[in-house]
């Protein structure tokens, strides 16, 4: 075979190659999905309900003010604000949380630049010091880790940039390397999602856990509130399996399969998110199951979850509520005004059951 | 492959390590059984091999095409992208009615698979990176065409992923189906025969004028399909589309279960029945130690033991 002949011959299948792809990305464009509008489904979701705060910004708890954090007042209006989001925006947390600062950058007339680390940790880090470069006056930080976070502190505490992070927590001094944490209690999460499921199953008979991804302070501290909560005030109640569902529908379905078959007893289901209550939903139903045969409480509060308590198949949804819009700017505010704001500022979730699940619908993100 | 037959001076224990290795996988599936009837409460209902079958199928499916391309002394690591990508693909085209999606998510499968073999037939690159390509690729188109998880609440799709023929799962039936094709296409067509030649020596190949660049693009394109296939299977199970997390680790999965199964990965020879037994090995294993409540470690811990050993089993076999 001549080289040439073989480079033409190369080039063209190479040609073919691409043409495929590129027909694909053709075909795409005249979609047709089955979604009917009239259901709604992507109301925008900063319309539900903002946070309301539980442990009030001043007052309780060591507070952070302008002169200990070292840097000057501003303007909030003319500055403008860096947002590191964590995870890509594939979930329905993730999408309310960035929706809900940006609405309420728009709202306020803050200049917002955002970035957005798809679950990698370097990313995140690399992200935050180009929104510094970018010039960001103030930061808002969703965090993948906790730890690792040094060389991005000290090169915001050199500008002395206020950071305000966001439903995680980073390993760092409060008021010397950031501002303020804003977030959930995941333990008080979970210490509720118990009193859920006592009042369902009555505080007898046998419950499973469907965990979360492991090594994340999310699942151990929902597990921890949990379980601290059923040995506490229902020890009748027992936990007899404990397994991963890794936060995905799929996998909290197939462990559910297991569970059903292995313990045709169990009364309740603890999911430790919405996402793994579906999949445990599904397997009941593919159990021929009827609805409320198996109590299942979830936590975080999205639409579909919410729809399962209506529907019957779920009987609590503990809320972890995503839109930090409305009080992570409050925060940066108050704070380059030159007040006192709290270093740790613990937001109030609410909470859905058969009561209120169907007039709050529209609340769930 | 022969010579192992004869002029081998301790004949015994080269048999005996062919036998483990050519029925080492059953034998396990064979004591975990045991072990499950046992051990295991309530293991033995038609309820518990219905939810078994039926959960393995997915990732049977995607073990036969890859099979295939390590028969032909390849690797598929794009499966499990394409699983998001045809369940995307699903989710869009739903609107034109159930077998339009289906076919719009296998076409889909065979555009990447196709993407793949003449990456590495005619542009020459190595199957493990061409492949790998385009899973970064296909988990990529698949997460801009649908961000985030859709419910499918078509009631065909439904069916699929929960009706029964005589207490079957259609999903099985698919699988199984899946299953029996490969190993007739492999054992007695010409062009599993030319795969495995392919696999065992592609210059000799060449060299005999076997059409190689042709062939390597439809093992390709059927790994790309049979995954596109899975994609549709989980879908319809799960009766949601969830490009984030549908057919992650999915190829390590597939390898896992072919090399359990007792298919060497230098090529040249590919064990369909052994393929089917490595998935449902690595399935069971899982299963059991769900049912006992182990910690999830434990289950990466075992599988590993299990490759570890296939892997020894193997290895007199790479010396010949």
């Amino acid at each position: 075979m001549k080289p040439t002949a073989s480079v033409r011959r190369t080039s063209a299948r190479h040609l073919l190659t691409v043409g495929l792809v590129a027909s694909l990305a053709l075909v795409s464009a005249c979609t047709k999905s089955e979604d009917d509008s009239a259901k709604g489904s992507t109301a925008s979701p900063q319309d539900g309900a903002g946070q309301v705060v539980s442990s009030p910004s001043t007052g309780s708890g060591p507070t952070c003010a302008l002169d200990a954090y070292g840097g000057g007042k501003l303007d909030l209006k003319k500055a403008t604000v860096g947002f590191s989001q964590s995870e890509k925006e594939a979930n329905p947390f993730r999408i309310a949380e960035t929706a809900s600062l940006k609405a309420e950058a728009a709202k306020r007339g803050v200049k917002l630049l955002t970035a957005n680390a798809q679950s990698q940790f370097s990313k995140q880090i690399s992200d935050v010091q180009d929104l510094i470069a970018k010039g960001a006056d103030l930061l808002v930080i969703a965090p993948l880790n906790s730890d690792g976070w040094e060389p991005v502190l000290r090169a915001a505490s050199a500008k002395h940039i206020p950071i305000v992070t966001i439903d995680r927590k980073i390993n760092a001094t409060a008021c010397k390397d950031y501002v303020s944490f804003i977030g959930s209690d995941f333990v008080e999460q979970g210490r509720r999602a118990a009193d859920r499921m006592i009042e369902a199953t009555g505080g007898k008979g046998e419950v499973a856990i469907l965990l979360g991804a492991a090594g994340n302070n999310v699942t151990t501290e929902r597990t921890k509130g949990f379980e601290e909560r059923i040995k506490e005030k229902a020890p009748d109640l027992k936990i007899v399996f404990r397994q991963t569902g890794d936060f995905a529908r799929e996998k909290g379905q197939s462990v559910t399969e297991n569970l059903i078959q292995s313990k045709p007893g169990i009364t309740g289901i603890y999911a430790e998110n919405d996402e793994m209550g579906l999949g445990a939903v599904n397997a009941l139903k593919g159990a021929g199951k009827k609805p409320g045969a198996v109590k299942i409480v979830t936590i975080d509060g999205t639409r579909n979850a919410v729809q399962g308590i209506v529907d019957g198949w779920i009987q609590g949804v503990v809320e972890s509520n995503p839109r930090f819009g409305p009080l992570a700017f409050q925060t940066l505010d108050t704070f380059t005004r030159g007040e006192k704001v709290s270093q740790d500022i613990v937001i109030e979730d609410s909470a859905y059951t058969e009561k209120n699940a169907a007039a709050d619908l529209g609340k769930a993100y | 492959m022969t010579e192992l037959t004869f002029a081998r001076p301790s004949l015994d224990r080269a048999r005996l390590l062919r036998l483990l290795q050519d029925y080492g996988v059953y034998a396990g599936v064979l004591v975990l059984l045991l072990f499950d009837v046992a051990f295991t409460p309530h293991f033995l209902s038609v309820e518990n091999f219905r939810t078994q079958a039926v959960q393995v199928a997915p990732v049977l499916v995607v073990a036969l095409g890859m099979a295939l391309a390590i028969g032909a002394e390849g690797v598929d690591l794009s499966v499990g992208s394409v699983m998001a990508l045809s369940t995307s693909l699903i989710s869009l085209y739903l609107g034109y009615g159930p077998w339009i999606a289906v076919l719009v998510a296998l076409a889909g499968g065979i555009v990447v698979g196709a993407a793949n073999g003449a990456l590495i037939a005619f542009v020459g690159v190595q199957p493990i990176v061409a492949t790998l390509a385009l899973m970064v690729a296909g988990r990529g188109v698949a997460l801009v065409l649908l961000p985030q998880l859709k419910d499918v609440r078509d009631p065909d799709m439904a069916a699929l992923g929960s009706g029964a023929v005589l207490g079957v799962p259609y999903l099985v039936l698919i699988a199984a189906g899946l299953a029996l094709l490969t190993a007739f296409v492999m054992r007695r067509t010409t062009f599993g025969r030319q795969v495995l030649a392919i696999g065992d020596s592609r210059p000799a190949a060449r060299l005999a004028g076997l059409p190689v660049g042709r062939v390597l693009v439809v093992v390709y394109v059927s790994c790309g399909a049979l995954a596109a296939i899975a994609g549709v299977l989980a879908t319809a199970r799960l009766s949601a589309s969830d490009p984030t997390s549908l057919g992650t680790l999915m190829e390590l999965s597939a390898i896992t279960a072919v090399v359990v199964g007792g298919t060497p990965l230098s090529g040249g020879r590919v064990r369909v029945g052994g393929t089917v037994a490595g998935a449902v090995l690595i399935q069971l294993l899982t299963t059991t130690l769900i049912k006992h409540d182990l910690p999830p470690s434990w289950t990466q811990i075992a599988q590993a033991a299990v490759i570890v050993l296939a892997v020894y089993a193997a290895r007199e076999r790479g010396r010949r």
